[in-house]
C-alpha cells in the first residue's frame, strides 16, 4: 500500500490480560520494525509472550497500549470486521497444525479467502491453481487433506495464506508437525518465497528452524532481549 | 453459491445425525399439512353431501312439540304476507313433496314430487333443457324437471328427453329439463323431490287445505339468512298474536356449520400437537446446531484467521441451519400430502363421490413458514454463537 513504510511498525507495545481483579502482564513495551522483505523468526521460550505477540502482529487481538502500524495502516483502534479485513488483505496465516478444512479439497481450502474477499468462483479455483502449483502441489489440488501428507498439507496451507498476496506471511511454529526431512523442504519453500520478496514472520522454538530466517528476534518475560541480523544459513541457494 | 454448497457437505457428511435432528421437525409438518388436506376434503365432502342445496335459502317449520301446533301452523296466505312484511326476502314457496308413481310409457317408478320456484332450492345446473322459471311459476304450467336418477329410470335409452311428458296418475308433465347427476357417495342426503313441478302447480294440483308441512324463504344475500329467519318468525308471531309460538330453521350453513365445527375441534387439536412437536423439534436442532459449532470451534477460528467477517460465519451457520430445517419441512410436506391424499382416496371419496384438488400452495406455504419460523427461532442462536467466538480461543480448542 505505502510504498515507503515498513510492513511491521511496533512502538511501546504493552500488552494485560484482566482476569476478573487479577492483571497479568504478558507484553511490558516491545518495540521494533520489521521492513518489507525481510524473514524474522521470533523465538523465546513459553511464556515469553511470543504467542500474544503473534497474535497482536495477525490482527488476531489487540494491543493493551502503544501502536502497531501493518503496512501502513493504523490497526490499534480497529473494529473487529476492520481486523477481519486487514487479516483477510495483508495477512497470511500458516499454523502447526495445518487447520485445512476437512471434507474440501486442497483447490477449495487454497480458494477460501477468496470466497470472504467476494472473489467469482471461476477466477477463485483459476487463482488457487496459481498458488498450489507456486508451492509445488499443483497436480494436488482435487486431494482432500485426508489424502495429503503432512508436508503437501503444509504446502496447501502455505498457499492459502499467499493467495490474496499479502504483506506478510506469518507462521506459527510452521514445521511443529513434521519430521525434519519435510521440514527442510518446507523450510527451503519459505526461504524461495523469501526470495521471491515475500516478508515472512515466522514464531519458532526451535533453534535449527529460526536460523533459516535473516533476523531473530528473542523474548524473554515480555521484553525483547536481542534482535540479531545476520546471513541465514542456505541463503545462498 | 458456496454457503450452500459448503452446508450441504457438513449435514451429508452427517447423513444419520442430520435425519435424526430433523425427524421431529418432518413428524409435526407432516401432521399439519395431512390434517389441510384433510380439511379440503372435509370440505368438499359435505359439499357433495349437501348437493347442489341452495345457500340462500332457508326453510322454516313450526316446532311440532309445543302445545298449540295447530295455531303454529304455516299456511299457503302467510307466504304473501311475510313476502309484502319482512324486508330481504326475494321469494317464498312452500316446501312440500308426494310419493307418486311417474310413468313414461311402460317405464315408471315411485318418486317425490315437489314444488320448486324461479330460484331453485336445488341448484345442480342442468343436463338437457332448462330450469324452472317465472313464467311456468305465473302460469301453473304443467312442466316438469327431472333429477337424474329419475331420468335414467324413466328415459332408460338416454338423449335429450326435454319436449316429451310423463305421468303422474291423471297428471300430465311436460319435461323441459333434466339435472345433472349431484356428487354423491353412499350418503345420500336429498333435499329436493326427483320431480320439481312449479311450486303453484303443486299448490292447484296436489296441496289439500291451506296448511304446509314448510316454507322456504329466499334472501338476496346469504349472509343476512340468520337475521331474516328471526324476523320471519317475529313476523308469524305477530300474524297470529301468539309470542311464545315455536319454529324451527335450517339453512345449508346451519348444516355445514356442525360438521365444521367439529372439524375445526379437530384441526385445532392437531395444530397444537404439531405447534409441541415443532417446538421440540426446534430445540433438537438448536442442540445439535450449538454441538455442530462446539464441534467445529477450530475451523470456525481458522476461517476468522483468514479472514472472515462475523457475518460471514453467521451467514455459514445460519445457512446451515435454515436447509436443515428446509429439508425437514420439505420431506414433511411430502409426507403429509401423502397420507392426506390416501385418507381422501379411501375414505373421503366413499362419503364425497370424488376427491377435492390438494391444495398445494396453502400447505407449500405452512411448509415454508414452518421452516423459517424453526429457523429464525432455533438456528439464530447457534448461528450467532459460531459469529461471536473469540479467534485466537478458537484456534487454541483441541
Amino acid at each position: 500500500m505505502n510504498e515507503s513504510a515498513p510492513a511491521i511498525d511496533l512502538r511501546d507495545i504493552h500488552k494485560t490480560y484482566e482476569n476478573g481483579p487479577l492483571k497479568v502482564p504478558v507484553l511490558h513495551g516491545l518495540t521494533f520494525t520489521i521492513e518489507r522483505g525481510e524473514y524474522v523468526a521470533i523465538m523465546g521460550p513459553s511464556g515469553s509472550g511470543k504467542s500474544t505477540l503473534m497474535n497482536i502482529i495477525g490482527c488476531l487481538d489487540r494491543p493493551t497500549s502503544g501502536t502497531y502500524v501493518l503496512d501502513g495502516v493504523d490497526v490499534s483502534r480497529l473494529d473487529d470486521n476492520a481486523l477481519a479485513e486487514l487479516r483477510l488483505r495483508k495477512l497470511g496465516f500458516v499454523f502447526q497444525g495445518f487447520n485445512l478444512l476437512a471434507r474440501t479439497d486442497a483447490l477449495k481450502n487454497v480458494a477460501l479467502p477468496l470466497f470472504y474477499a467476494g472473489v467469482p468462483a471461476k477466477r477463485r479455483m483459476q487463482r488457487a491453481q496459481l498458488a498450489l502449483e507456486e508451492v509445488g502441489i499443483g497436480d494436488r489440488g482435487h486431494h482432500q487433506p485426508s489424502q495429503l501428507s503432512g508436508g503437501q498439507q503444509q504446502r496447501v496451507a502455505i498457499a492459502r495464506a499467499l493467495i490474496n498476496d499479502p504483506a506478510v506471511l506469518l507462521a506459527d511454529e510452521p514445521t511443529g508437525n513434521l519430521d525434519s526431512h519435510t521440514s527442510d523442504d518446507i523450510m527451503a519453500l519459505f526461504r524461495r518465497l523469501h526470495a521471491g520478496g515475500r516478508t515472512i514472520v515466522m514464531v519458532t522454538h526451535d533453534p535449527n528452524v529460526a536460523r533459516n530466517a535473516q533476523r531473530v528476534i528473542q523474548l524473554l518475560d515480555g521484553l525483547v532481549v536481542s534482535d540479531d541480523i545476520r546471513q541465514p544459513a542456505g541463503h545462498d541457494l | 453459491m458456496m454457503y450452500v454448497e459448503e452446508a450441504l457437505a457438513v449435514l451429508f457428511g452427517n447423513k444419520l445425525r442430520s435425519l435424526l435432528t430433523i425427524v421431529g421437525l418432518i413428524i409435526g409438518v407432516a401432521a399439519v399439512i395431512a390434517i389441510q388436506v384433510l380439511g379440503r376434503g372435509m370440505a368438499g365432502a359435505i359439499d357433495g353431501l349437501l348437493g347442489g342445496m341452495s345457500d340462500n335459502s332457508f326453510v322454516i317449520f313450526p316446532n311440532p312439540q309445543q302445545r298449540d301446533v295447530n295455531a303454529a301452523a304455516i299456511k299457503l296466505v302467510d307466504l304473501q304476507t311475510i313476502r309484502d312484511e319482512v324486508p330481504g326476502i326475494v321469494d317464498a314457496v312452500p316446501v312440500a313433496g308426494i310419493n307418486d308413481l311417474v310413468r313414461n310409457g311402460h317405464h315408471e317408478g315411485r318418486y317425490r314430487i315437489s314444488p320448486e320456484s324461479a330460484i331453485p332450492f336445488n341448484t345442480l345446473p342442468v343436463l338437457y333443457g332448462r330450469h324452472i322459471d317465472q313464467s311456468d311459476i305465473d302460469a301453473a304450467a304443467n312442466v316438469t324437471v327431472l333429477q337424474h336418477d329419475a331420468y335414467v329410470r324413466l328415459f332408460p335409452e338416454g338423449g335429450d328427453p326435454t319436449g316429451r311428458s310423463v305421468y303422474a296418475g291423471p297428471n300430465r308433465f311436460l319435461v323441459i329439463g333434466v339435472l345433472q347427476a349431484p356428487k354423491q357417495g353412499f350418503l345420500n342426503v336429498n333435499f329436493a323431490g326427483e320431480v320439481a313441478i312449479p311450486w303453484t302447480t303443486y299448490v292447484s294440483r296436489y296441496l289439500r287445505g291451506n296448511t304446509l308441512f314448510a316454507a322456504r324463504f329466499v334472501v338476496a344475500d346469504p349472509s343476512t339468512i340468520e337475521t331474516t329467519e328471526t324476523a320471519v318468525i317475529k313476523q308469524l308471531r305477530v300474524m297470529r298474536d301468539k309470542p311464545d309460538l315455536q319454529y324451527q330453521s335450517f339453512d345449508k350453513s346451519q348444516l355445514t356449520g356442525g360438521i365444521n365445527g367439529v372439524f375445526n375441534a379437530m384441526t385445532l387439536i392437531v395444530a397444537l400437537i404439531g405447534a409441541v412437536s415443532l417446538l421440540v423439534a426446534g430445540i433438537g436442532i438448536m442442540n445439535i446446531m450449538l454441538v455442530s459449532v462446539a464441534e467445529r470451534t477450530r475451523e470456525i477460528g481458522v476461517r476468522k484467521a483468514i479472514g472472515a467477517r462475523r457475518s460471514q460465519v453467521l451467514l455459514q451457520f445460519f445457512i446451515e441451519a435454515a436447509l436443515l430445517c428446509g429439508i425437514g419441512c420439505a420431506i414433511g410436506w411430502a409426507i403429509g400430502l401423502a397420507l392426506g391424499t390416501a385418507v381422501d382416496r379411501f375414505a373421503i371419496v366413499k362419503l364425497a363421490g370424488t376427491v377435492p384438488p390438494l391444495p398445494l400452495i396453502e400447505t407449500i406455504v405452512i411448509a415454508g413458514a414452518f421452516a423459517a419460523v424453526v429457523t429464525l427461532a432455533f438456528g439464530t442462536y447457534p448461528a450467532f454463537r459460531a459469529a461471536s467466538l473469540d479467534p485466537i480461543e478458537a484456534l487454541r480448542y483441541e
